[in-house]
């Protein structure tokens, strides 16, 4: 690189005992739309906090257009022309369009304000009066004024974290050509933030990939760049290690057929999806997160009920029918989002141990604390679950021991179903260790398993047989023994040969 | 360099909510007494008044209980909406608005039996407790408004409207001009059971045990735990957080507005504006202080029905009865302030 803007050099930042970010380099170039790729918790949105000043690294060092910064913070990042848009939006709902980008007293076209906008509209195709209120905007046209934001306030470098994660395909390829033109016209630095391949490789002219907060590949050439070598710098090296497949199985217990969702963004989120899953069979279900995974994991538990399609429990047609319809089937699910969803934050152990089965403990309205404690109890000792307090709130366990207490609690019923979704998502070595004997265990047991993850290396170890989830659609099925990460990898990026 | 930050303790004393209050007691007895010698007035002798007509004799005691049935009926219907973690605000409002009911229902029937008069007038009084938060129980679930504003804009709908119904339609002609609603008979009048202590006290005891186990015991409490705790939680479960939020309002609505009936068939035997003073707003004092627990509810409520009646003898000497709500108000402060040093730790950390 010949004149970087930005030079980020050694970064590293830890939160507690986890490495954020571990001796990460980053160079800007001025005019270019930079990718930066990576899985989830990769480390991209916290090198992305430090540049915009939120984080202090701990070591490293930062350079700005020649000059050494000592300690950067969020006013002097925008005084430098960085600017960031969030994932989650930072407009104020209430206000006009014109209010939000004329708030910051760096806002640069307070006289001209009109012709500034009228200009930018027409590069973001925003065909919206600027005295309308933010909280009349489609989610995509609020992203299109947070971009503009970062302009009105004079950046020169915007980072742009997971800008189409809320977009629909056709405000993707407008988003495209916005940036473009901002880059080439005024010569706007881009970060374009991602964990989409398509999107990095259609957007972008250098790529910079991290994985476990390390920076594993620095100024890649988009034009000359392979789908494979991307996969593999994203994925890391995949261990195959595997467990035993001889397993038998048995008749089918679960069946999805012929799936489709539309969301409340109308966006469809997934299309004719079909799969099917016997007793003793664990179906892993590889894609990068965003591809419609949540979806159909909810849709199959019973949470999302506007669908179409069919969804078969045990020969039973549960479709249209609620949660507990599925519960009284022995179908467990282990969401993603452990604390949240799985688990009720601010109620106590005892509550949360009992959330999947807690009817069965009643008398007609009387709920017996007796057989909460009881089967708690069974809980702690088959799981070894480590609960000092079980009156104490949840977040008194460590995470290891708060997924133990999720598993246990789902599976202890020797479930026929077992919907598992990043089951060992941010645990240590050997709590991973543990929860993937549950696994095999429970399919040693004759449990129907689908297996929701973004690690090659849990769903090659587990699986009997894959499916690659794009867009919403079943790229891919394959036998676990005839797949290769090369195969998988491509086909999570919408390459399907 | 040394920075002091502020962390939530892992681990709570059981006991916590409990010290806190003596805490916040001990504190508003002591602001009390400085406020008190500020006026050159003894308070040892102020407060040993106020402990002997207030729980020194039979007849003191009985009006400091009575004087603490709506306090604890409403502080209980607020804990209940509170266990989906809503703020019932509007208890003041629906304790007349179950008087309005019990009324309604009174000028329109007429039943021999007497009790079970008295019973249909209670059950119509926690009805219209229920009717009056269903608007704002309405809006919340299907619109997502925020109760605390709506619950609280309802108190003035509904004293508007006891207003306009003691002024017009329903004025006694024999009042002398007083604005208030005719007497009921005496034949529904609520029976004391000793002293001047009405059988509403035991009415009172039963509801905080019917409060208790609707919270702590019951499959619905459990189910009000999970969608107070997270919605999305809820979902996963199979439960439906809008439908537990509906249905602990009206309960909680209920308690007030029977606590309402109460009053009336006990004290004002008539609608008036004396049907509350401010019995809904203190209510939520005493649930505070008690962390929402019913239990906790009925003995400070109790104390705080005592600490009224002691507040209005003592301008008999010439001091305001405004003492005892300072000594309401400085309680709930100084606890609430007390139950954050329990819930969190300021901690020392080294930055370099």
């Amino acid at each position: 690189m010949k004149n970087p803007i930005l030079e980020a050099k050694g970064i590293s930042k830890s939160f507690g005992n986890i490495k954020a970010l571990d001796d990460v380099d980053f160079f800007l170039e001025k005019g270019i739309i930079h990718g930066l790729l990576g899985e989830n918790g990769a480390g991209k949105s916290s090198l992305m906090n430090i540049l915009s000043g939120i984080y202090i690294p701990e070591k490293g060092t930062l350079t700005i257009n020649g000059q050494l910064i000592k300690r950067l913070n969020p006013d002097l990042a925008s005084s430098y022309g960085i600017g960031m848009v969030h994932q989650e939006f930072r407009l104020i709902d209430s206000f006009s369009i014109k209010d939000n980008l004329t708030l910051s007293k760096s806002n640069i076209y307070q006289n001209d304000f009109s012709e500034a906008f009228s200009k930018y509209s027409d590069i973001f195709a925003l065909n919206l009066n600027a005295m309308t209120p933010v909280s009349e905007l489609s989610v995509g046209e609020k992203q299109k004024v947070e971009i503009m934001k970062l302009i009105f306030h004079n950046s020169s470098i915007m980072l742009l974290d997971e800008p189409t994660a809320v977009l629909t395909p056709q405000e993707t390829v407008q988003l495209k050509e916005s940036l473009e033109t901002l880059s080439q016209e005024d010569e706007k630095t881009i970060v374009l933030i991602t964990h989409k391949l398509k999107e990095i490789k259609d957007f972008t002219e250098t790529i910079y990939v991290m994985k476990n907060g390390k920076m594993v590949a620095k100024d890649l050439d988009t034009k000359t760049v392979s789908d494979t070598q991307l996969i593999e710098l994203m994925m890391g090296e995949v261990k195959t290690s595997k467990f035993d497949k001889n397993n038998l199985k048995g008749d089918t217990k679960l069946e999805a057929l012929d799936i489709s969702f539309t969301n409340e963004q109308n966006i469809k989120t997934l299309q004719n999806v079909s799969l099917e899953i016997k007793s003793g069979e664990v179906l892993g279900v590889a894609g990068v997160s965003g591809n419609g995974q949540v979806e159909l994991a909810n849709i199959i538990c019973g949470i999302i009920k506007d669908f179409e399609g069919r969804v078969i429990v045990k020969t039973k047609d549960v479709t249209g029918k609620g949660v507990k319809s599925r519960k009284k089937l022995n179908l467990s699910y282990i969401p993603e989002n452990r604390l949240g969803v799985g688990l009720a934050p601010g109620v106590s152990v005892l509550d949360n141990s009992a959330i999947k089965e807690y009817f069965q403990a009643s008398v007609g309205p009387h709920l017996s604390k007796n057989v909460l404690l009881n089967s708690l109890n069974d809980l702690i000792n088959k799981f070894s679950i480590k609960a000092p307090d079980v009156k104490a709130e949840i977040s008194t366990l460590s995470g290891g021991n708060m997924q133990k207490l999720l598993m246990g609690r789902e599976l202890i019923s020797n479930p026929d179903v077992i919907i598992a979704a990043q089951p060992t998502r941010g645990l240590d070595v050997s709590a991973v260790d543990s929860i993937h004997n549950l696994i095999i265990d429970q399919r040693d047991k004759g449990s129907a398993i689908l297996l929701i993850s973004e690690d090659l290396d849990e769903l090659f170890k587990l699986s009997d047989r894959l499916i690659v989830m794009y867009e919403g659609k079943v790229i891919t099925e394959i036998e676990t023994e005839l797949a290769t990460v090369e195969n998988i990898g491509l086909a999570m990026a919408g390459i399907n040969e | 360099m040394n920075k002091f930050l502020l962390s939530k303790k892992l681990y709570r004393n059981e006991l916590a909510t409990f010290y806190s209050f003596l805490i916040g007691f001990l504190i508003a007895i002591i602001v009390g007494s400085i406020i008190l010698l500020i006026q050159s007035k003894n308070p040892f002798d102020v407060f040993s008044l106020m402990l002997k007509l207030s729980i020194g004799s039979v007849n003191s005691l009985s009006n400091s209980l009575n004087k603490a049935i709506p306090l604890i009926l409403a502080g209980l219907g607020i804990a209940i909406i509170n266990s989906v973690k809503l703020w019932n605000i509007g208890a003041e409002g629906q304790i007349f608005f179950g008087a309005i009911a019990l009324n309604f229902v009174y000028i329109n029937t007429s039943i021999e039996n007497s009790y079970l008069y008295i019973f249909l007038l209670l059950a119509s009084g926690f009805i219209g407790g229920s009717v009056c938060i269903l608007l704002p129980a309405l809006s919340k679930v299907l619109f997502g408004v925020n109760e605390i504003i709506t619950t609280l804009l309802t108190n003035y709908i509904v004293f508007g409207l006891t207003i306009y119904l003691i002024n017009g339609v329903w004025k006694d002609p024999n009042s002398l001009n007083f604005p208030a609603a005719a007497y009921v008979s005496e034949s529904v009048y609520l029976p004391t059971v000793f002293g001047k202590l009405s059988s509403g006290f035991l009415i009172c005891i039963l509801f905080t045990l019917i409060a208790y186990y609707i919270k702590d015991k019951s499959v619905f409490g459990y189910e009000m735990r999970i969608a107070g705790g997270s919605a999305l939680t809820a979902i996963y479960a199979g439960i439906s957080a809008k439908q537990k939020a509906f249905i602990a309002m009206l309960i909680g609505g209920g308690f007030a507005g029977l606590a309402g009936a109460i009053e009336l068939l006990s004290q004002t035997h008539r609608v008036s504006t004396g049907i509350s003073q401010g019995f809904g707003y203190t209510a939520i004092i005493v649930a505070a202080i008690t962390g929402m627990r019913p239990l906790g509810i009925f003995l400070v409520g109790s104390l705080f029905g005592a600490l009224a009646i002691g507040g209005s003898v003592i301008q008999t000497i010439g001091v305001s009865s405004y003492i005892s709500d300072i000594i309401q108000a400085t309680t709930l402060f100084g606890a609430l302030i007390a139950q954050f040093f329990f819930s969190y730790e300021i901690k020392r950390v080294k930055d370099d």
